[in-house]
């Protein structure tokens, strides 16, 4: 019997929840079926709280509950306390002035009774600052990215505002950010100002990766997936591989 | 515990397309072939060759995938993908050496098999055998009898 630390337990909205230790205040949320609102987090990335969004309160102190590990028993927390509902107005409000057009930030706008201000208006280039983007990165081994500069000089970029010399042009990045407002190009490949080489299938001619992005993933002699598909195929029939003829 | 494997039998494949259909209307809700996790691969002197995931033990997407989107339950071997863990890095797409696993832009996440959970579509819908779910051990004990077959043929030869 694997040994194993005694559960935390507590209370969130009076529901009663039980965790191994570390766990996280959303994530015990989530077991009781409570959803808690989130911009910067994304499940398989490492939490930042960076958003402020998905903020709860403990006994009239308010708490991001994204990167709140849980390691005592006994708290009572709640998510839909007023003070809570007040926070979050607030912060969307402060949102809404970087990205007034998104959409789910209208969205939890309407719920939060809440406005853009124009006294606030900060460029609104749609970035939140959330760095999903440089936590993707991050975990592809990459880090091209970061959040540079502070306050309203704050933004994510390359070293020195230069494209940044170590992106392999995977585009996780761009695909991962809530509000969709990386700039990027599929084929030809680009994104953060640079433009990539696309490595060509030698057997169908589809580009399949920039050559970057194959030498992280450690491949040497690419096929691209149909080809290989195909490859494969031919082997267990025992064919020559030009006898195919389509999907 | 034993561990069940969607047994491929290329010589058995009619070509209909059934399990194209089903696995791709699972998730598009409409046939989608590019939405398929698997897909037969057609060749002019004949024969065509069902292929998906094979769940391999030593799984490079597995490997490389650093958000844990991807997963192996350890009782059943099945490596199943979490569309909300992935960043769509597509670092899996190309490893595989198979080319069985894809990364939708259209959902935005990365699609491969893994195995409807249990309950494969595929295998449910194919007229003539193709695929099957069965267990591994079935599979290791016809290869077996298969290969004493064509050693009979040689012992007789020796012995008679």
């Amino acid at each position: 019997m694997p040994h194993t630390l005694p559960k935390v337990t507590g209370t969130i909205d009076g529901l009663k929840f039980e965790v191994s230790p570390g766990t996280t205040l959303l994530e015990a949320a989530k077991t009781l079926g409570i959803t808690i609102p989130t911009l910067c987090h994304h499940p398989g990335l490492p939490p930042d709280g960076n958003c402020r969004l998905c903020l709860v309160e403990s006994g009239k102190k308010l708490l991001p509950s994204c990167v709140f590990p849980l390691r005592e028993s006994g708290g009572a927390f709640s998510t839909q306390s007023p003070m809570v509902f007040e926070a979050r107005a607030f912060v969307v409000t402060l949102l809404l002035s970087r990205a007034p057009k998104d959409k789910n930030l209208l969205k939890l706008a309407e719920v939060y009774g809440a406005q853009a201000d124009p006294l606030l208006s900060d460029g609104e280039d749609g970035c939140l600052r959330c760095a999903r983007c440089v936590r993707a990165c991050r975990a592809g081994g990459s880090e091209a990215i970061a959040l540079i500069g502070r306050s309203r000089e704050r933004k994510v970029a390359g070293p020195f505002f230069e494209p940044p010399i170590d992106c392999v042009g995977c585009l996780a990045c761009a695909r991962s950010c809530p509000t969709g407002v990386i700039a990027f190009g599929e084929e030809p490949r680009s994104i953060w100002g640079r433009d990539f080489d696309l490595v060509k299938c030698p057997r169908c001619g589809r580009p399949i990766g920039t050559p970057e992005e194959l030498k992280r993933a450690g491949l040497t002699d690419p096929l691209c997936p149909d080809c290989r598909r195909r490859e494969f195929s031919a082997s267990l029939l025992e064919l020559p591989e030009a006898s195919f003829t389509g999907y | 515990m034993t561990q069940k494997t969607i047994q491929v039998t290329p010589s058995r494949c009619v070509g209909c397309l059934n399990c194209e259909l089903a696995c791709a209307s699972r998730d598009w809700g409409q046939y989608y072939p590019a939405g398929s996790k698997i897909n037969l691969v057609f060749f002019k002197d004949g024969g065509q060759v069902p292929v998906t995931c094979f769940q391999c033990d030593e799984a490079p997407c597995l490997k490389v995938c650093q958000t844990g989107a991807l997963s192996r339950n350890e009782t059943t071997g099945v490596i199943s993908p979490d569309p909300e863990r992935c960043v769509g890095c597509r670092t899996c797409v190309s490893v595989c050496p198979f080319g069985n696993i894809n990364y939708s832009k259209v959902g935005r996440r990365v699609e491969k098999c893994d195995q409807c959970q249990g309950q494969p579509r595929c295998a449910a819908v194919c007229p003539s055998g193709a695929l099957a779910y069965v267990d591994d051990a079935k599979i290791v004990r016809e290869r077996r009898r298969a290969f004493a077959e064509s050693f009979k043929e040689v012992v007789k030869e020796v012995f008679k």
